[in-house]
C-alpha cells in the first residue's frame, strides 16, 4: 500500500495478490487517497493488535499446560520404574510379567 | 508459575530412575536391584512434591476457569477433591496417588482449554475472524492435553490391573447363525 505524492497531488494505491502475481491497484487521489490510506492503516493496526492478543492467548494456554506436562512426565517415569522393578517388561507397547524376575 | 515446577533435586531423582529403568529393561539385573532401592528412597519424596504441585496447579486452573469468582472456584476445587478421592479409592499406593493427581489435573485442564477455545470461537462470530494459525495452535494444545488426559487414565488402569496380578479379561463370544 502506498500513498504517493506527485506534482503536489496525493495518489493512493493498494497491492493486491492474484495468484503468484502482485498488482498495484489505483484507489483514488486527493482527499479520497488520504482517507483510504488512513482506513487501511487503522485496519492494519487493528489486525496487528488482534494477532498480539491471539499470540498472548496461545502463550497463556501453553503456560497453563506446562505444570501438567511436568507432573505427567514424572508420573510416566515413576510408573515405568515401578513396573520394571516389580518384574514387568514392555513388549510391543504392552506390559508383560517376565518369566524370571529377581 | 515457578512454584508449580519440580525442584532440581527432584528432576535429578527422576532422571536417575529413568536411567536405571532403561538399564533394567535391557536386562541389567544389578540395575533392577538399584532401581528398587532408588524407588524406595526417591518415590515418596517425588510423589509428595508432585502432589503438592498438582494441588497448587488445580487451584490455578480453578481460579482461571472461574474467572476469579470465589464461589465457582471453591465449587470446582471441591469437585476435583471429590474426583480425586473417588478415583484414588481406599488405601492407594503412592504411585496410584500420583496417577490420580495427574488424571484430575488433566481433566480440569481439558475442561478449561475447551472453555477457552469455545470462548474464542464464539467471540469471533461478532468480531473479525481470528487468524486460523492461532486457532489451530490452540486446538493443537487442547488436543495434546486431551491425549494426555486419556493416557493418564490408561496409566492408572494399567497399574491397577498389573498390581492386582490378575490376567486381562478376555471375552470369547460364539454366535450360531444356523
Amino acid at each position: 500500500m502506498a500513498l504517493e505524492k506527485r506534482n503536489g497531488n496525493l495518489y493512493y494505491y493498494r497491492s493486491e495478490r492474484r495468484g503468484d502475481e502482485i498488482r498495484k491497484v489505483y484507489v483514488g487521489s486527493g482527499e479520497i487517497a488520504r482517507l483510504a490510506h488512513e482506513q487501511d492503516e487503522q485496519r492494519r493496526a487493528e489486525e496487528e493488535a488482534e494477532r498480539g492478543r491471539a499470540q498472548d492467548e496461545v502463550e497463556r494456554m501453553e503456560a497453563l499446560v506446562a505444570p501438567a506436562l511436568e507432573i505427567g512426565e514424572a508420573a510416566e517415569v515413576l510408573e515405568r520404574a515401578h513396573l520394571i522393578a516389580t518384574g514387568y517388561r514392555r513388549y510391543q507397547r504392552h506390559w508383560r510379567r517376565e518369566r524370571e524376575s529377581t | 508459575m515457578r512454584a508449580l515446577e519440580l525442584r532440581d533435586e527432584d528432576r535429578e531423582r527422576i532422571r536417575e530412575l529413568e536411567e536405571l529403568s532403561t538399564k533394567a529393561e535391557e536386562g541389567d539385573k544389578d540395575a533392577r536391584r538399584k532401581l528398587r532401592v532408588a524407588l524406595r528412597e526417591s518415590s515418596p519424596g517425588v510423589v509428595k512434591r508432585c502432589s503438592d504441585i498438582a494441588s497448587g496447579y488445580r487451584g490455578v486452573l480453578a481460579k482461571t476457569a472461574s474467572a476469579r469468582n470465589p464461589l465457582l472456584q471453591e465449587a470446582l476445587e471441591e469437585r476435583m477433591e471429590g474426583m480425586r478421592d473417588e478415583i484414588a479409592g481406599d488405601n492407594p499406593t503412592p504411585l496410584e496417588v500420583l496417577l490420580t493427581e495427574r488424571i484430575v489435573s488433566c481433566w480440569m485442564l481439558v475442561e478449561l482449554l475447551e472453555a477457552l477455545n469455545t470462548g474464542y470461537y464464539v467471540r469471533d462470530t461478532d468480531r473479525k475472524r481470528l487468524d486460523p494459525r492461532y486457532f489451530m495452535q490452540m486446538v493443537k494444545i487442547l488436543d495434546s492435553a486431551y491425549r494426555r488426559y486419556i493416557a493418564s487414565i490408561q496409566a492408572l488402569a494399567r497399574v491397577r490391573k498389573l498390581q492386582a496380578g490378575t490376567p486381562g479379561i478376555q471375552y470369547n463370544t460364539q454366535i450360531n447363525l444356523s
